[in-house]
């Protein structure tokens, strides 16, 4: 292969790659909005604290990722249903700015915590089962990347098929399109609410755990993928699974291919851009149902 | 109900009429704190007063926490030195407190900036008319010093900045502003001279990429570096700013490559951006002649510890280095010091801070008094030896017109075996320099 | 009868009290802490018409608030044009621009309007970082002028001159706010932010009516932009054009209560001096405890009390008037009019 396709399709390659941990990061996210229509914007700080699990999972015990990984999906389970116990469950009906007050707050308080508990300190994970990289053609690819690409697609599948496919899914999708009429044919509505914290957040501990494998952490991680996260969600439609995973790979290859073939600097604008084309057209996002 | 809008309506005129007519007048009542306050000095100093207070602005919370408690842990340091009695050759060091001022204690104040230049100018503020500072010192972040110093200098307070590097700052024709450190200027300019050294020993390179984070200060870099590169004829082969809160930087890392690995790459990050280009240049194998940082987040702690052996061969220029103290002892007492304190060494914006603080206690001191004017002028006067400070430069001396010590000078450090080690300028080398930066393959 | 003049002469004690206020208070800080508390106050009122209001939840005023700052002080620094002349053509470029956002992102509701007011407000970002001609992302230094003019819009010595010319701007728009409540634009505005459908079917013509309170948002907020510019003297486009200003001026006004006219003011005067005062009582003691505070005290009263510190004050109304203690004023405590008339 001539070396400007090698270059270019190695930009292609890190482009999707990029694109499957926007996608997961995406998918928890949009989960819990479709369910209550609640944009969680201490998402990134649920994020930024699966990496640390991981991390001092690994630091402490030595415990690598690929091992710790159902652990910290297990923690950030348990920590979306407290949430919700706590405080969503609280502002359920009250308006939307309420609602995004309280997430908001609950972003500063984590991340201020998460200053105050471990320090500003940047910290990363060594050689860990996962690390390396795979040679294909002269093209690189990055192990850790490579896995946390397996994990988004493993997870949103399972996600996929929880909704589709069992019953406990379907109540929550009920639950989802109509909460009085759910709670009439005998959902509990209540449990569904905490359900779909637990789901969204055990997907935000998968991605945490993996991205930590190949990410420094330190407590504004989260600033890092919050915002194009968010694009991700609007741009699947909010509340969509296939949606938010579709337009996390699109973010992640117009991201990386544009950034190469135009200018770096100017590569975020380019995912905006393409948002406000795309909700321009059409305000539902790509997969979303009005 | 209209009426009520009425008269409303007519308060607010009235409101504007009266600011209109009272603003002109400089003696307004509601002014009467700076007026009164020089004169309630000058009554104190014959009998010299007890203490001296000193305000340090720093970003004690938000995301430069961990640099902020470094450089109040420098401040604090130096002025314990000042206060008390040590046998160090330093200035002020040998007495207790400030010797013209019949031992008076040097009391340190801190605010917090949080990084945001609103906050610093409204802690300056805060420190100058209530804490009543006869200095400050600060503030790390040059967009912070910019509005800090400009309180100090509305106000005719002294403003010593001892770790800022933006070369704006000391362009803006400020009386009260005064800087120890070298700046990017001369650190760029470095960056060249170094170049043209190693070609004489043979180590050519063929011209120069830069990539730098897009903020004030990686903005000021490049286009520094970019006029340095002409004036010293090397081709700019690649010129990649971008923005630091970066997920992903392959495709700024692929645009290197493409620009050819033959080169010198100057490269201006922050922390996290620093890492994360560095596992990135690993993945996609990418390795130019040099890699010759703008500091920052190539020498922060984090940067060795995170990435461990993959940090190795990198060259960034530095204000300071441990290994320096081979040649300078006084280096490793202060340290010894730092350490036993604080538990970590010191580094090139602790040693900066340290040396900043007892610059402005040396003028406070020669001064005489806390009178802003008298301060002013000794600090215009300020002329200390190469060996009383810790630092790799001919002395500190300001220059008259922009306040810019003008004795100061850079150097330039490679970590080797995840230690610092200086190779430039050749004559204060402590490790020969590892050239060019070995193939990933290779290590 | 009795009431109304009651409350005329509360105002006018409280109009006076503010005017007077660089007169009793002399500290610096104090007054610069006012100052601040004053700015906010307009900046949520400001975010408010389009937020509370027209129920519009942006993040991107940011972008109105830069451009306010970026117009007045280019036209001043390259050619010399007053401050007070570029204030008025910042905010017409911020209502250009306003009109332009807002046109296509009108057709999004809720959620995906607000994602799309951050995305534009990080172009915005992008674009002045790279945009040599106004510095980039060095921004701009303001000169230093000294003689406290109020032609120059710059205070040295007089610090009371910023104070008044915030509060006149706080004043303006506290009846700009005060006449679009009792307007039928007012009205159409509720009833959009209600329910927008059933809006549409009373032949309210939507759009139009939600770009009419953007465009008198922005330009109050371009107008404080270019006060912040005189005020701190140096912008830059991580300051000014910041995804913080966006979220701090959507914060005073829900803290305090949207759709009301006395919530943002409040919010401001609650939040601003915190802000202030933590950070220099616990300055460098305890990292960033402050912040956690501030965080937990956001999640607390958003789960007491979603309506912000108005509700709390409307309930406590409501039970006084329950009591029987204000029986001549029952139409005023149901919770359209209560805020309103505790300022009229």
């Amino acid at each position: 292969m001539s070396p400007e396709l090698v270059l270019f399709l190695q930009t292609l390659v890190s482009g999707i790659l990029i694109g499957f941990v926007f996608s997961l990061l995406s998918v928890g996210l949009t989960l819990i909005f479709g369910v209550m229509d609640i944009v969680n914007f201490a998402h990134g700080e649920h994020l930024m604290l699966a990496m640390y699990a991981t991390f001092w999972m690994w630091t402490l015990w030595g415990i690598d990722p690929l091992f710790s990984l159902p652990v910290v999906a297990l923690l950030l389970f348990i920590l979306g249903v407290i949430t919700y116990r706590l405080l969503i469950r609280y502002v359920l009906d009250a308006p939307m700015l309420a609602q995004i007050f309280v997430t908001f707050g609950l972003m500063v308080f984590l991340r201020n915590l998460a200053q105050v508990l471990w320090s500003e300190d940047y910290r990363r994970i060594g050689d860990t089962l996962l690390s390396g990289r795979i040679e294909l053609f002269g093209i690189f690819i990055g192990r850790p990347q490579l896995f946390a690409s397996l994990g988004a697609v493993i997870t949103t599948g399972l996600l996929y098929f929880f909704l589709k496919r069992t019953r406990t899914g379907w109540a929550l999708e009920a639950t989802a399109e109509d909460k009085e009429v759910a709670g009439l044919m005998g959902i509990n509505t209540e449990r569904m609410f905490a359900l779909a914290w637990g789901l969204g957040l055990a997907s935000v501990g998968v991605a945490g755990a993996l991205l930590a494998t190949f990410n420094p952490i330190f407590p504004e991680v989260g600033t890092v993928f919050v915002l194009v996260t968010f694009v991700a969600v609007a741009l699947g439609g909010f509340g969509s699974v296939p949606g938010a995973f579709i337009a996390g790979i699109i973010i992640g290859i117009v991201q990386v291919l544009g950034g190469f073939l135009w200018e770096p600097r100017f590569k975020t604008v380019l995912i905006y851009a393409i948002y406000l084309g795309v909700v321009f057209i059409r305000p539902q996002g790509l997969l979303g149902r009005r | 109900m209209l009426r009520l809008t009425r008269v409303l309506l007519i308060l607010v005129l009235a409101g504007l009429v009266l600011a209109g007519c009272v603003a002109p007048q400089p003696a307004a009542p509601a002014a009467p704190a700076p007026a009164e306050q020089p004169a309630a000095e000058e009554a104190q100093a014959p009998a010299a007063p007890e203490e001296i207070v000193i305000g340090a602005i720093y970003p004690l919370s938000g995301a430069l926490a961990a640099t902020g408690v470094d450089l109040k842990n420098a401040v604090e340091l130096a002025t314990d030195i000042i206060n008390n009695e040590y046998d160090l050759n330093l200035p002020l060091a040998k007495s207790a407190g400030l010797p013209n001022l019949g031992g008076a204690k040097i009391k340190l104040v801190f605010g917090d900036h949080e990084a945001d230049p609103e906050k610093g100018a409204a802690e300056a503020e805060r420190l100058i008319t209530t804490e009543n500072v006869t200095a400050l010192v600060g503030s790390y972040n040059s967009a912070v010093t910019a509005t800090a110093s400009q309180v100090a200098e509305r106000e005719g307070v002294p403003f010593l900045n001892p770790e800022s590097t933006s070369p704006t700052l000391t362009e803006r024709g400020f009386q009260w502003f005064f800087r120890t450190t070298p700046y990017d200027k001369l650190f760029a300019e470095n960056f060249f001279e170094f170049l043209d050294e190693m070609k004489a020993k043979g180590y050519d390179v063929s011209g120069v990429a830069i990539l730098n984070e897009n903020t004030l200060w990686g903005t000021d870099v490049a286009t520094l570096e970019n006029e340095f590169a002409q004036q010293y004829g090397y081709e700019v082969v690649a010129n990649i700013p971008y923005e630091a809160k970066a997920s992903d930087v392959s495709s700024e890392v692929q645009k290197l490559k493409a620009a050819g690995e033959d080169v010198a790459l100057l490269q201006a990050s922050y922390v996290s951006d620093a890492i994360l280009y560095m596992q990135t240049y690993k993945q996609l194998d990418y390795a130019p002649t040099a890699i010759i940082a703008m500091d920052a987040g190539f020498v922060a702690s984090e940067f060795v510890q995170t990435l461990g052996d993959d940090a190795n061969y990198i060259l960034s220029r530095e204000v300071w280095a441990l290994d320096l103290a081979e040649s300078k002892p006084i280096i490793k007492a202060v340290n010894d010091m730092y350490k036993e304190r604080y538990g970590t060494n010191m580094n090139g914006n602790s040693a900066r801070a340290f040396t900043g603080m007892l610059t402005l206690a040396d003028a406070i001191n020669r001064a005489g008094s806390t009178d802003p004017a008298a301060i002013q002028q000794a600090l215009l006067e300020t002329d200390i030896p190469a060996d009383q400070i810790i630092m790799p430069w001919k002395g500190i001396k300001f220059d008259p017109e922009t306040h810019q010590n003008v004795l100061g000078s850079g150097i330039i450090v490679q970590i080797q075996d995840g230690e610092y080690k200086t190779v430039w300028p050749f004559d204060l080398a402590s490790a020969e320099i590892v050239w060019p930066f070995p193939k990933w393959s290779e290590r | 009868m009795q009431r109304i003049r009651w409350q005329l002469l509360v105002l006018v004690l409280v109009v006076l009290l503010l005017l007077a206020f660089p007169f009793y208070v002399a500290q610096p800080f104090l007054q610069r802490t006012m100052i601040l508390v004053v700015m906010w106050s307009v900046l949520g009122l400001a975010w408010n018409i389009l937020g509370g209001y027209a129920g519009q939840v942006s993040f991107g005023h940011a972008i109105f608030f830069g451009l306010g700052a970026y117009t007045s002080t280019y036209l001043f620094t390259e050619w010399g044009i007053s401050p007070w002349l570029g204030m008025f053509v910042g905010a017409g470029v911020a209502v250009l621009v306003s009109i332009v956002i807002g046109w296509p992102s009108f057709r999004l509701v809720g959620h995906y309007f607000a994602i799309a007011t951050i995305a534009a407000g990080e172009i915005f970002a992008v674009i002045f970082r790279n945009w040599k001609a106004v510095g980039g992302a060095v921004g701009i230094y303001l000169p230093i002028i000294r003689g406290d003019r109020l032609i120059d819009y710059q205070f040295q010595e007089f610090k009371a001159g910023y104070y008044y010319i915030i509060l006149a701007m706080l004043a303006l728009i506290v009846l700009v706010t005060y006449r679009l409540e009792r307007t039928r634009m007012g009205y159409y505005l509720k009833a959009i932010r209600e329910d927008s459908e059933a809006a549409r079917s009373l032949g309210i013509n939507i759009t139009r009516y939600k770009l009419y309170a953007m465009m008198i948002s922005a330009a109050f907020t371009a107008i404080v932009g270019t006060f912040y510019a005189q005020f701190v003297l140096y912008i830059s486009p991580n300051t000014v054009f910041a995804l913080a200003i966006s979220i701090q001026m959507a914060l005073v006004a829900i803290l305090g209560g949207t759709g009301t006219l006395l919530g943002p003011i409040i919010g401001a005067a609650v939040l601003i001096p915190m802000a202030e005062y933590t950070r220099v009582y616990l300055a460098g003691r305890a990292g960033g405890l402050h912040l956690v505070v501030y965080g937990l005290l956001i999640m607390l009263i958003s789960v007491y009390q979603p309506a912000g510190l108005m509700g709390i004050y409307r309930e406590w109304q409501h039970k006084r008037a329950a009591r029987g203690m204000v029986n001549d004023s029952l139409p005023v405590a149901t919770a359209e009019g209560g805020a309103d008339d505790a300022v009229a």
